[in-house]
């Protein structure tokens, strides 16, 4: 069953078109990964299918489970480019705050067990404008975790991550799969998104160029389309 | 109950973020520090005509500061795109407003305490801080119906690019009503003249009202 389905969605920005006429439903479960290089329109994708920005054209319809009257608060989990942190709070009050929007209690040991697994527990009483690039990004990626959301949307999940991070948080992303989660990734790091996908979709310009399951395309074949549309002229 | 969890939760979360950061009320304080500084330089009041000017300076400067103050609570949700986490939160539109309301609410009132206090030392109005408790209905009103305009032009305005600078050219037609009513209800008030006054609470308690209304319709779809 799809828990969200575009239909013949476009966005348009300034009279440019960012995306263009996509058709694309996403079961239930399934973890999707997005390919495209840069200004392919996989951020506009991802912000139409959170439901943060309204297509052009097309409609987006969700799953009933998943949404009351079309609204899909509570049920979507989304990490964009920027962390969504309050700075001046530490880096428990951010993760308390969304524990208590989520209308969930007794959350201590929750909460302490996520932040050990981000290598965040040490840090907790500090300010969060006081962590580095990578230390935000995790607490945003906990923050997600920790909401239980039917659908997880990553925009770049792994900017600023070093190697060690970077596996930690490809394990959280593949531990929502065994959760029957959905997921759907945006990354340009090629081997990370493989890894992650079950479903991957290559865009370029605005335009979804194809969408195959894994048993259909290798990582090396994803990457030959990048070189290709690296050539000159394309 | 719901609705009463998520709004607590929100204004707790701005209460913290302001005891942590101390921009909005420091803002706030200072300009209207600054404001009453240059009326007071420029009016030579005596006491008598103090009483007939104190309700138009001062909520000249509840005007300019709480502006000020009101955009900085929003940009606090803009910056870093903080907001996303309430936006996707189970957390309804109806509890983000009205909690945005009551936080902005606390700062106004919080600001006005201190800037009525600095007007009365200032320009040696006495009488001011001794009315001050029959001050407060109007003062609450006035503010309430301030606060929910402020937060809902605030998030609009945050949402262009020129937001900052059209915020007041936006916000000021529309408040009009209740700067109005503020004016006058606290100059009936210091002129111990009870003529009219229950009309201009009236006026302000309908507009209070109306906004609310009107606001929760806008913001659910601004979100």
């Amino acid at each position: 069953m799809n828990m969200i389905k575009l239909l013949n969605v476009g966005k348009v920005y300034h009279s440019r078109p960012a995306l263009k006429c996509v058709d694309l439903g996403i079961e239930d479960g399934t973890m999707l990964t997005l390919f495209g290089p840069n200004g392919a329109g996989k951020t506009t994708l991802l912000k139409i299918l959170a439901g943060i920005m309204s297509p052009s054209e097309g409609r987006v319809i969700y799953s009933p489970e998943l949404s009351r009257h079309g609204d899909v608060r509570g049920s979507i989990s989304y990490l964009g480019h920027k962390n969504s942190l309050y700075n001046e709070l530490t880096v428990l009050e951010n993760i308390n705050f969304v524990f208590r929007l989520f209308g969930r209690k007794n959350g201590k040991e929750a909460i302490e067990k996520t932040l050990r697994e981000f290598g965040l527990w040490e840090r907790r009483r500090d300010p969060v404008r006081e962590l580095s690039q990578g230390m935000k990004r995790r607490l945003a990626i906990a923050k997600g975790f920790i909401t239980d959301s039917r659908i997880f949307v990553f925009d770049e999940p792994f900017t600023g991550l070093d190697l060690r991070w970077r596996d930690t948080i490809l394990s959280g992303i593949r531990a929502l799969k065994a959760k029957r989660k959905t997921t759907i990734t945006c990354t340009h790091l090629l081997e990370e998104g493989y890894e992650l996908g079950n479903i991957f979709a290559f865009f370029h310009r605005g335009s979804l160029l194809f969408l195959k399951r894994r048993d259909e395309i290798g990582l090396n074949e994803i990457k030959e389309r990048f070189r290709l549309l690296e050539e000159p002229g394309r | 109950m719901k609705f009463i969890n998520e709004t607590v939760t929100i204004v707790r979360k701005d209460i913290l973020l302001e005891l942590r950061g101390k921009e909005v009320l420091s803002l706030m304080t200072f300009l209207s520090l600054l404001l009453l500084v240059i009326f007071n330089f420029a009016l030579d009041l005596d006491k008598v005509t103090v009483s007939d000017f104190a309700p138009g300076i001062l909520w000249v400067v509840f005007a300019f500061s709480g502006i000020i103050g009101m955009g900085r609570t929003s940009m606090v949700e803009r910056d870093e795109d903080a907001y996303l986490s309430i936006i996707f939160s189970p957390a309804s539109a109806e509890s983000f407003f009205t909690a945005k309301v009551i936080s902005n609410l606390l700062f106004l009132l919080t600001m006005e305490v201190v800037t009525v206090l600095l007007f009365a030392v200032l320009f040696d109005f006495e009488k001011l801080v001794v009315f001050f408790p029959r001050l407060l209905p109007s003062l609450l009103l006035g503010s309430l119906g301030f606060s929910i305009i402020g937060t809902l032009f605030s998030f609009l305005s945050t949402t262009s690019r020129y937001g900052e600078f059209l915020l007041p050219f936006l916000f000021l037609p529309v408040v009009a009503p209740i700067l109005l009513g503020g004016v006058t209800s606290m100059d009936k008030i210091l002129s111990e003249s009870s003529e009219g006054f229950s009309k201009w609470m009236n006026i302000l308690i309908v507009f209070d009202v109306m906004y609310m209304v009107l606001s929760l319709i806008l913001f659910i779809h601004l979100l």
